[in-house]
């Protein structure tokens, strides 16, 4: 079943274009990738989709609804969760009050402990660090408790831009392996990766992004397995 | 628009009073973001851990104790603090408190939300406004018992703060401050052109409560400020107590989420703009509040009191004692009041002094005097206390779980842990 429909999308900068005329979707229970170079519009895709951004033309659907005008924070509250770029979370807030504004726009609140117990298992980092400020915490600590705290509002897609972005080798397995535990234990995952590697074999299906359009699309393999992509994303050729 | 939509935190009453009797004095060390600055207490923050560290009843005892303090002020005129023989200490006393309001209004503004509003004059002389026009005798317009327009007050300029914040606050920052600074300016401006607002003439013998002495005097008269000192500081603990609900509500989240990231609030769920405009609109209904105040107890009110270096000095007030402390925000105040009653030798340069000060504070102390801090939020208060159930022992707290209702007492430790 589609969760995600993006169906023509236009976005402007003022009288700059960074995203033309885009069209993909994905699927419940999917973990689908939109990799691409810097500025190709990633960001500006994951904005567009959590509502930071509105399009000039084009539709986008979510489980079934038009949410092209909805504001993003009623997008939270639908099922839509996203950890920005560059993390953004709260610096002046402790990690377990970052979490708790991850509850901020969710209904059924009985469901707020387990889904904590699920953050602190994924991350067992947080729950050692609960009452640290979320800004004196390492770049790759910021980057968990970002995850963590978008995985609080319960999402039905999680948005994860760039979220292997500054992290040691080592720790971007890492990082990709709890993309995929969280996918299994049910939540679609959209992400936006340059690292094109780890992004195509973790993913479904892919997407590449260039200078806002499209170019190709497939299966994580089928991508991976493409010479073009290969030459331009994964330094092989 | 309701304010409480969507599920509300557990009002846990008494660790909220806790809270907000921890803030009355405390400054931890904690509060501010950066390392550095944490490792640097400062006098106040010595005494925020010594007031940690005491248990609760002697942290009530203690605040009764400042509340009577507060309320003998003017009777007692201490020696040294007095501002006489230049200026009366009781109207001094009044002066100090109708600062601190505004400061405490300003604050949730400017402190919480993280609005730079340059404008908040405008808002008091709203509120100076309404009591003028409806109870003094200059007034063609009906006219009503003055206490009746404090809420009246209070309405019309949340109100404005409403008709001012829908257009604006889709505006960030700078563009914000801006439009502020402009307001300030255009009520002002208004009060001059408009004929029956009477521009520098003005309204004489606006009114006030009602009572009278033995001799038939009235007990609030313009010359006595014991009992407008009373009223105002009375006010000020009410404005406080819900200020501080507020703080630790649902829209208390919503305000540090937006101050701390606006973009990243929003896809949190938390409607930023109307949570803004919540801000803009309760602040500007206590400007309102103590705009009334004063201009029953001056008992006149024209053109001339409203400035932008008026905004400016309620900013300085709410920096100084600490953007988004509502007690810092009491004795920034105060203390921008008192300085230059106090010292009338140089109060013609008491923005000069303010300047200095500000620049003082900014190096040496950014955060201001009592700095803010956040607690741990309800809902994290209690999944943490769940999670400390579970198993204590892994948390930095000295081996016994936490209680919840002391969660900024072991905050300290767990950081340094
Ligand atoms: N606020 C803005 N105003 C004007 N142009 C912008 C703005 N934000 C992004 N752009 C432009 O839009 C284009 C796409 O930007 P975007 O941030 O989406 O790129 P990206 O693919 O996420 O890049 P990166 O990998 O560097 O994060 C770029 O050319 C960028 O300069
Ligand atoms: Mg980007």
């Amino acid at each position: 079943m589609t969760l995600l429909e993006v169906e023509g999308i236009s976005v402007h900068y003022g009288r700059i274009r960074a995203i033309r005329d885009m069209s993909f979707s994905v699927n419940e229970g999917e973990v689908v990738s939109l990799i691409g170079a810097n500025g190709a519009g990633k960001t500006t895709t994951m904005k567009t989709i959590s509502g930071i951004l509105n399009p000039s033309v084009g539709k986008i659907t979510f489980a079934g609804e038009d949410i092209t005008k909805m504001k993003a924070h009623i997008r939270v509250v639908r099922g839509i969760s996203q950890a920005p770029e560059g993390r953004g979370i709260f610096p002046g807030m402790t990690v377990m009050e970052n979490l708790d504004m991850g509850t901020f726009g969710r209904k059924n609140r009985a469901g707020v402990p387990q889904d904590l117990e699920r953050v602190f298992d994924l991350f067992p980092r947080l729950k050692e660090r609960i009452k640290q400020y979320g800004g004196t915490m390492s770049g790759g600590e910021q980057q968990m408790l970002a995850i963590g705290r978008a995985l609080m509002s319960d999402p039905k897609l999680l948005l994860l831009d760039e979220p292997s972005m500054g992290l040691a080798p080592q720790f971007i397995r890492q990082i990709f392996k709890i993309i995929k535990e969280i996918n299994k234990q049910g939540t679609t995952v959209l992400m936006v990766e340059q690292n094109a590697n780890q992004a195509l074999a973790g993913a479904h299906r892919a997407f590449v992004l260039e200078t806002g359009e499209i170019t190709h699309s497939g299966t994580g393999k089928e991508l991976l397995a493409n010479p073009a992509i290969k030459e331009a994303y994964l330094g092989v050729g | 628009m309701s304010m409480t939509d969507g599920p509300t935190p557990l009002p846990e009453a008494a660790a909220a009073q806790a809270a907000a009797d921890r803030e009355a004095v405390a400054a931890g060390p904690g509060s501010s973001v950066t390392p550095e600055r944490r490792g640097r207490p400062g006098i106040f923050g010595a005494w925020g851990e010594k007031w940690n560290a005491l248990p609760r009843q002697q942290q009530w005892a203690f605040l009764i104790v400042v509340v009577i303090l507060a309320y003998m002020l003017p009777l007692i005129n201490p020696p040294i603090i007095t501002t006489e023989p230049g200026n009366n200490f009781a109207l001094a006393c009044f002066d100090m408190a109708r600062f601190a309001l505004i400061a405490v209004g300003l604050n949730v503004v400017v402190g919480y939300a993280g609005l730079l509003d340059l404008g908040y004059v405008a808002f008091f002389a709203v509120g100076s406004y309404c009591a003028a026009m409806l109870t003094s005798p200059d007034s063609p317009f009906l006219h009503i018992p003055y206490l009746w327009t404090i809420p009246i007050a209070m309405a019309v300029t949340m109100f404005f703060g409403v008709v001012l914040g829908v257009p604006t606050l889709r505006l960030r920052g700078d563009y914000l401050a801006i439009v502020t600074l402009g307001f300030g300016e255009i009520v002002r401006i208004l009060a001059t052109i408009i004929p029956a607002m009477k521009g520098q003439v003005g309204f004489q013998n606006v009114g006030h409560p009602p009572g009278t002495e033995a001799d038939g005097t009235p007990i609030f008269s313009n010359s006595n400020g014991v009992p407008w000192y009373w009223l105002t500081l009375t006010i000020i603990i009410i404005i406080t107590l819900l200020v501080g609900n507020l703080e630790r509500s649902r829209v208390g989240r919503a305000w540090i989420a937006i101050r701390e990231d606006e973009d990243a609030a929003e896809i949190m769920g938390v409607p930023t703009f109307k949570y803004k405009v919540w801000a803009f609109a309760i602040g500007a209904a206590i400007g309102g509040l103590s705009g009334a105040l004063f201009a029953g107890q001056v008992g006149f009110v024209n053109n001339q009191k409203f400035d932008v270096t008026t905004s400016i000095l309620f900013l300085a007030a709410v920096v100084l004692g600490g953007a988004g402390n509502k007690v810092g925000a009491i004795i920034g105040g105060a203390l921008v009041s008192y300085i230059p009653l106090r010292f009338t030798a140089i109060a013609e340069y008491k923005y000069l002094i303010f300047g200095i000060a500000l620049v003082l504070i900014m190096i040496f102390r950014s955060q201001g005097l009592f700095p803010a801090r956040q607690r741990l939020l309800a809902y994290g208060r209690t999944a943490y206390q769940r999670v400390a159930k579970k198993d204590g022992a892994s948390l930095p707290s000295n081996g016994k779980p936490p209680t919840g209702l002391r969660p900024d007492r072991d905050r300290e430790k767990g950081i340094q842990a």
